[in-house]
Protein backbone atom coordinates (compact mmCIF):
# COMPACT_ATOMS: atom_id res chain seq x y z
CA UNK A 1 0.00 0.00 0.00
CA UNK A 2 1.19 3.64 -0.47
CA UNK A 3 1.10 5.75 1.96
CA UNK A 4 1.41 9.82 2.06
CA UNK A 5 1.95 12.05 4.44
CA UNK A 6 -0.46 15.00 4.93
CA UNK A 7 1.04 17.74 7.25
CA UNK A 8 -2.10 17.96 9.31
CA UNK A 9 -3.72 14.71 9.46
CA UNK A 10 -0.54 12.31 8.98
CA UNK A 11 0.92 9.41 7.14
CA UNK A 12 -2.40 8.32 5.48
CA UNK A 13 -3.07 5.30 2.43
CA UNK A 14 -2.31 7.15 -0.83
CA UNK A 15 -6.34 6.41 -1.44
CA UNK A 16 -7.66 9.06 0.74
CA UNK A 17 -5.40 12.16 -1.60
CA UNK A 18 -6.17 13.15 -4.32
CA UNK A 19 -3.77 14.43 -7.39
CA UNK A 20 -4.27 18.70 -8.01
CA UNK A 21 -1.55 19.31 -10.72
CA UNK A 22 1.81 20.68 -10.95
CA UNK A 23 2.03 23.58 -8.42
CA UNK A 24 3.00 26.87 -10.87
CA UNK A 25 4.19 30.24 -9.49
CA UNK A 26 1.87 32.80 -12.44
CA UNK A 27 3.78 35.20 -13.77
CA UNK A 28 2.13 39.01 -13.07
CA UNK A 29 -0.86 39.19 -15.09
CA UNK A 30 -0.70 42.98 -15.10
CA UNK A 31 3.41 43.16 -16.70
CA UNK A 32 4.02 40.06 -18.97
CA UNK A 33 3.39 39.66 -22.68
CA UNK A 34 0.92 37.44 -24.13
CA UNK A 35 3.13 34.90 -24.91
CA UNK A 36 4.07 34.55 -21.31
CA UNK A 37 0.59 34.55 -20.23
CA UNK A 38 -0.31 32.02 -22.66
CA UNK A 39 2.25 29.37 -21.98
CA UNK A 40 1.35 29.86 -18.48
CA UNK A 41 -2.02 28.92 -19.29
CA UNK A 42 -1.30 26.22 -22.33
CA UNK A 43 1.80 24.68 -21.46
CA UNK A 44 3.07 21.84 -19.02
CA UNK A 45 6.56 20.22 -18.48
CA UNK A 46 6.12 17.04 -19.27
CA UNK A 47 9.89 16.28 -18.43
CA UNK A 48 10.38 14.09 -15.35
CA UNK A 49 12.30 15.18 -12.35
CA UNK A 50 11.47 17.31 -8.97
CA UNK A 51 8.18 18.67 -9.03
CA UNK A 52 6.23 20.71 -6.76
CA UNK A 53 2.49 19.58 -6.63
CA UNK A 54 -0.99 19.72 -5.60
CA UNK A 55 -2.68 17.37 -3.29
CA UNK A 56 -5.44 17.14 -1.21
CA UNK A 57 -6.62 14.76 1.18
CA UNK A 58 -9.97 14.26 0.86
CA UNK A 59 -11.39 13.27 4.16
CA UNK A 60 -10.35 15.95 5.67
CA UNK A 61 -10.41 18.99 2.70
CA UNK A 62 -6.74 19.72 3.04
CA UNK A 63 -4.57 21.03 0.23
CA UNK A 64 -1.03 21.12 0.68
CA UNK A 65 1.90 21.02 -1.33
CA UNK A 66 4.32 17.80 -1.83
CA UNK A 67 7.88 18.09 -3.41
CA UNK A 68 7.94 14.95 -5.54
CA UNK A 69 10.91 12.94 -7.78
CA UNK A 70 8.12 12.15 -11.08
CA UNK A 71 10.51 9.73 -12.22
CA UNK A 72 10.98 7.98 -9.02
CA UNK A 73 7.80 8.23 -7.37
CA UNK A 74 9.60 9.57 -3.74
CA UNK A 75 8.26 12.57 -2.06
CA UNK A 76 11.23 14.06 -0.35
CA UNK A 77 8.44 16.45 1.72
CA UNK A 78 4.80 17.97 2.39
CA UNK A 79 4.00 21.00 4.08
CA UNK A 80 0.78 23.64 3.37
CA UNK A 81 1.33 26.74 1.68
CA UNK A 82 0.59 30.38 2.41
CA UNK A 83 1.97 32.64 4.57
CA UNK A 84 0.83 31.78 7.91
CA UNK A 85 1.40 28.50 7.44
CA UNK A 86 4.36 27.11 9.41
CA UNK A 87 4.27 23.65 8.68
CA UNK A 88 6.67 22.56 6.52
CA UNK A 89 7.46 19.26 7.22
CA UNK A 90 10.68 16.69 6.13
CA UNK A 91 8.44 13.41 6.03
CA UNK A 92 9.21 9.72 5.24
CA UNK A 93 7.70 9.98 1.82
CA UNK A 94 5.62 7.52 -0.36
CA UNK A 95 6.47 4.03 1.35
CA UNK A 96 6.07 1.12 0.15
CA UNK A 97 4.63 -0.84 2.53
CA UNK A 98 2.85 -4.76 2.75
CA UNK A 99 -0.64 -4.35 3.17
CA UNK B 1 -57.50 20.24 -1.65
CA UNK B 2 -55.23 19.47 1.52
CA UNK B 3 -52.16 21.68 2.77
CA UNK B 4 -48.82 20.19 3.75
CA UNK B 5 -47.17 22.30 6.06
CA UNK B 6 -43.78 21.44 5.58
CA UNK B 7 -42.75 23.09 9.14
CA UNK B 8 -44.74 20.46 10.93
CA UNK B 9 -43.17 17.20 8.95
CA UNK B 10 -40.61 16.54 11.11
CA UNK B 11 -37.09 15.39 9.13
CA UNK B 12 -36.37 11.90 9.36
CA UNK B 13 -33.13 10.39 10.29
CA UNK B 14 -30.37 10.13 6.81
CA UNK B 15 -29.87 7.01 7.34
CA UNK B 16 -34.12 5.82 7.71
CA UNK B 17 -34.56 4.38 4.46
CA UNK B 18 -31.76 2.22 5.01
CA UNK B 19 -33.59 1.09 8.40
CA UNK B 20 -37.30 0.28 7.26
CA UNK B 21 -37.24 -3.40 7.00
CA UNK B 22 -38.34 -4.95 10.01
CA UNK B 23 -40.02 -3.83 12.96
CA UNK B 24 -38.38 -0.61 14.03
CA UNK B 25 -40.23 1.34 16.78
CA UNK B 26 -39.51 5.21 15.56
CA UNK B 27 -39.72 8.41 17.71
CA UNK B 28 -38.37 12.51 17.06
CA UNK B 29 -36.21 13.36 19.44
CA UNK B 30 -34.32 16.37 19.03
CA UNK B 31 -37.04 16.99 15.89
CA UNK B 32 -35.86 13.75 13.73
CA UNK B 33 -37.64 10.61 13.34
CA UNK B 34 -34.99 8.50 14.32
CA UNK B 35 -35.21 4.77 15.06
CA UNK B 36 -35.12 3.91 18.93
CA UNK B 37 -36.20 0.19 18.57
CA UNK B 38 -34.79 -3.24 16.63
CA UNK B 39 -35.51 -5.36 19.10
CA UNK B 40 -36.26 -6.47 22.89
CA UNK B 41 -34.13 -4.47 25.29
CA UNK B 42 -32.37 -8.66 26.43
CA UNK B 43 -31.57 -8.42 22.09
CA UNK B 44 -30.39 -5.22 21.86
CA UNK B 45 -27.98 -5.18 25.01
CA UNK B 46 -26.45 -8.42 23.62
CA UNK B 47 -25.67 -6.87 20.56
CA UNK B 48 -24.46 -4.20 22.21
CA UNK B 49 -21.92 -6.19 24.01
CA UNK B 50 -20.48 -7.37 21.03
CA UNK B 51 -21.35 -5.31 18.38
CA UNK B 52 -24.03 -2.86 18.25
CA UNK B 53 -24.30 -0.07 15.26
CA UNK B 54 -26.74 2.97 16.60
CA UNK B 55 -28.08 5.74 13.93
CA UNK B 56 -27.44 8.89 16.37
CA UNK B 57 -28.00 11.55 13.10
CA UNK B 58 -31.09 13.29 15.73
CA UNK B 59 -28.22 14.95 17.98
CA UNK B 60 -28.03 18.48 17.65
CA UNK B 61 -25.26 19.65 15.73
CA UNK B 62 -23.51 22.91 15.18
CA UNK B 63 -20.66 23.65 13.16
CA UNK B 64 -18.53 26.87 12.54
CA UNK B 65 -15.71 28.07 10.65
CA UNK B 66 -13.58 31.41 10.16
CA UNK B 67 -10.34 33.08 11.90
CA UNK B 68 -12.49 34.01 14.22
CA UNK B 69 -14.68 30.65 15.53
CA UNK B 70 -12.18 29.89 18.02
CA UNK B 71 -12.86 32.98 19.85
CA UNK B 72 -16.32 33.01 19.01
CA UNK B 73 -16.63 29.96 20.31
CA UNK B 74 -14.86 30.98 23.68
CA UNK B 75 -17.09 34.34 24.07
CA UNK B 76 -20.02 31.77 24.11
CA UNK B 77 -18.25 29.61 27.22
CA UNK B 78 -17.33 26.87 24.70
CA UNK B 79 -14.52 24.63 25.75
CA UNK B 80 -12.79 24.12 22.64
CA UNK B 81 -9.82 21.82 21.84
CA UNK B 82 -6.31 23.67 22.05
CA UNK B 83 -4.90 21.38 18.72
CA UNK B 84 -6.14 20.91 15.18
CA UNK B 85 -7.56 17.18 15.22
CA UNK B 86 -8.59 16.92 18.55
CA UNK B 87 -11.65 16.55 20.68
CA UNK B 88 -13.15 18.15 24.65
CA UNK B 89 -16.40 17.78 26.18
CA UNK B 90 -17.83 20.78 27.38
CA UNK B 91 -20.31 20.51 30.49
CA UNK B 92 -20.31 16.66 29.93
CA UNK B 93 -23.03 16.65 27.17
CA UNK B 94 -21.88 18.23 24.17
CA UNK B 95 -18.72 17.36 22.06
CA UNK B 96 -16.22 20.04 20.43
CA UNK B 97 -14.53 18.63 17.90
CA UNK B 98 -11.61 20.57 16.14
CA UNK B 99 -11.55 19.49 12.48
CA UNK B 100 -8.66 22.12 12.03
CA UNK B 101 -7.35 25.33 12.96
CA UNK B 102 -10.18 27.00 12.57
CA UNK B 103 -12.78 24.69 12.00
CA UNK B 104 -15.15 23.48 14.58
CA UNK B 105 -18.37 20.87 15.04
CA UNK B 106 -20.28 20.39 17.98
CA UNK B 107 -22.40 18.00 19.46
CA UNK B 108 -24.80 17.83 21.78
CA UNK B 109 -24.89 14.45 23.24
CA UNK B 110 -28.44 13.41 24.60
CA UNK B 111 -29.42 16.42 27.55
CA UNK B 112 -26.65 18.61 25.98
CA UNK B 113 -27.73 22.34 24.82
CA UNK B 114 -25.27 24.03 23.12
CA UNK B 115 -25.97 23.54 19.80
CA UNK B 116 -29.39 24.87 20.55
CA UNK B 117 -28.26 27.79 22.31
CA UNK B 118 -25.43 28.40 19.44
CA UNK B 119 -28.00 28.11 16.58
CA UNK B 120 -30.29 30.62 18.07
CA UNK B 121 -27.61 32.92 17.97
CA UNK B 122 -28.44 34.75 14.98
CA UNK B 123 -25.72 37.95 15.37
CA UNK B 124 -23.23 38.05 12.94
CA UNK B 125 -19.79 38.41 13.35
CA UNK B 126 -16.95 38.97 11.10
CA UNK B 127 -14.59 36.04 10.37
CA UNK B 128 -17.23 33.55 11.59
CA UNK B 129 -19.01 31.44 9.59
CA UNK B 130 -21.75 28.63 10.38
CA UNK B 131 -21.45 25.40 8.46
CA UNK B 132 -24.76 23.96 8.20
CA UNK B 133 -24.39 20.03 8.94
CA UNK B 134 -26.27 17.01 7.86
CA UNK B 135 -24.59 14.28 9.21
CA UNK B 136 -25.11 10.83 9.24
CA UNK B 137 -24.23 9.97 12.85
CA UNK B 138 -23.45 6.46 14.76
CA UNK B 139 -22.02 5.38 17.76
CA UNK B 140 -20.27 1.74 17.40
CA UNK B 141 -19.84 -0.15 20.57
CA UNK B 142 -19.00 -3.53 21.71
CA UNK B 143 -15.81 -5.96 22.10
CA UNK B 144 -16.23 -6.51 18.16
CA UNK B 145 -15.64 -3.05 17.02
CA UNK B 146 -12.44 -3.31 16.45
CA UNK B 147 -12.47 -6.14 14.32
CA UNK B 148 -15.26 -4.44 12.49
CA UNK B 149 -12.96 -1.16 11.48
CA UNK B 150 -10.04 -3.23 10.81
CA UNK B 151 -12.63 -4.21 7.38
CA UNK B 152 -13.04 -0.97 6.60
CA UNK B 153 -10.77 1.50 7.41
CA UNK B 154 -6.83 1.52 6.64
CA UNK B 155 -6.32 2.71 10.42
CA UNK B 156 -4.94 1.38 13.55
CA UNK B 157 -7.52 2.74 15.70
CA UNK B 158 -6.83 0.74 19.10
CA UNK B 159 -6.19 2.91 22.56
CA UNK B 160 -2.12 2.45 21.68
CA UNK B 161 -2.87 4.86 18.30
CA UNK B 162 -5.72 6.60 18.90
CA UNK B 163 -5.46 8.61 22.24
CA UNK B 164 -8.27 9.36 23.93
CA UNK B 165 -8.90 12.79 22.66
CA UNK B 166 -7.84 12.45 19.32
CA UNK B 167 -10.38 13.21 16.14
CA UNK B 168 -9.61 11.31 13.02
CA UNK B 169 -10.56 12.00 9.43
CA UNK B 170 -10.25 9.14 7.31
CA UNK B 171 -12.20 7.13 4.56
CA UNK B 172 -14.11 4.38 6.27
CA UNK B 173 -15.80 1.96 3.44
CA UNK B 174 -14.73 4.04 1.05
CA UNK B 175 -16.27 7.10 2.68
CA UNK B 176 -14.70 10.32 3.84
CA UNK B 177 -15.90 10.13 7.42
CA UNK B 178 -14.69 11.33 10.93
CA UNK B 179 -13.95 8.72 14.10
CA UNK B 180 -13.16 9.23 17.68
CA UNK B 181 -13.09 7.12 20.63
CA UNK B 182 -15.35 8.52 23.69
CA UNK B 183 -17.05 6.69 27.02
CA UNK B 184 -20.65 7.15 27.17
CA UNK B 185 -22.12 5.67 30.28
CA UNK B 186 -18.79 3.92 31.34
CA UNK B 187 -18.48 2.24 28.06
CA UNK B 188 -16.04 2.99 25.54
CA UNK B 189 -17.55 3.60 21.94
CA UNK B 190 -16.24 4.78 18.78
CA UNK B 191 -18.22 7.62 17.18
CA UNK B 192 -18.34 7.96 12.96
CA UNK B 193 -19.96 10.71 11.04
CA UNK B 194 -20.35 10.39 7.40
CA UNK B 195 -22.36 13.09 5.22
CA UNK B 196 -25.84 12.14 5.48
CA UNK B 197 -26.21 11.05 1.27
CA UNK B 198 -23.90 8.29 2.35
CA UNK B 199 -26.10 7.47 5.60
CA UNK B 200 -27.95 4.50 4.11
CA UNK B 201 -24.82 2.77 2.63
CA UNK B 202 -22.71 3.07 5.57
CA UNK B 203 -25.50 1.90 7.76
CA UNK B 204 -25.91 -1.26 5.33
CA UNK B 205 -21.79 -1.70 5.26
CA UNK B 206 -21.47 -1.52 9.14
CA UNK B 207 -24.81 -3.73 10.14
CA UNK B 208 -23.82 -6.31 7.61
CA UNK B 209 -20.08 -6.69 9.08
CA UNK B 210 -21.97 -6.56 12.67
CA UNK B 211 -24.27 -9.53 11.97
CA UNK B 212 -21.61 -11.45 10.49
CA UNK B 213 -19.62 -10.92 14.47
CA UNK B 214 -22.57 -11.61 16.26
CA UNK B 215 -23.83 -8.02 16.83
CA UNK B 216 -26.44 -6.03 15.34
CA UNK B 217 -28.45 -2.58 15.34
CA UNK B 218 -29.25 -0.91 18.79
CA UNK B 219 -32.29 1.25 18.83
CA UNK B 220 -31.11 4.87 20.14
CA UNK B 221 -32.95 3.78 23.52
CA UNK B 222 -30.82 1.52 24.76
CA UNK B 223 -28.71 5.32 25.29
CA UNK B 224 -31.55 7.43 26.52
CA UNK B 225 -32.11 5.31 29.66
Amino acid sequence: MKLLTCPINGTRPLSEFIFGGEYREAPNQDSCTDAEWAAYVHNRSGAPGDKKEWWYHSPSGTWFIAERNTLTDKVSRTYLLGPNNTANIDINPVQEASK
Amino acid sequence: MQQFDIKKIAPISPIAHAQSNGTVKWDVVNGMKIAVEFASADIEQARKKVLGVTDVSCFERYGVKGPQASQYLADREIAIPANPNAWTLCDQKTLVLRLGSSEFLIEDQLGGLACKKLAGDTMRVAGVYKVPRADAAFILSGSEVLNLFSELCSLDLREKSLSAKDVIMTQVAGISATVLRQTIGGEQVYRVWCDGTYGPYMWDVLLEIAVELGGGAVGLARYQN
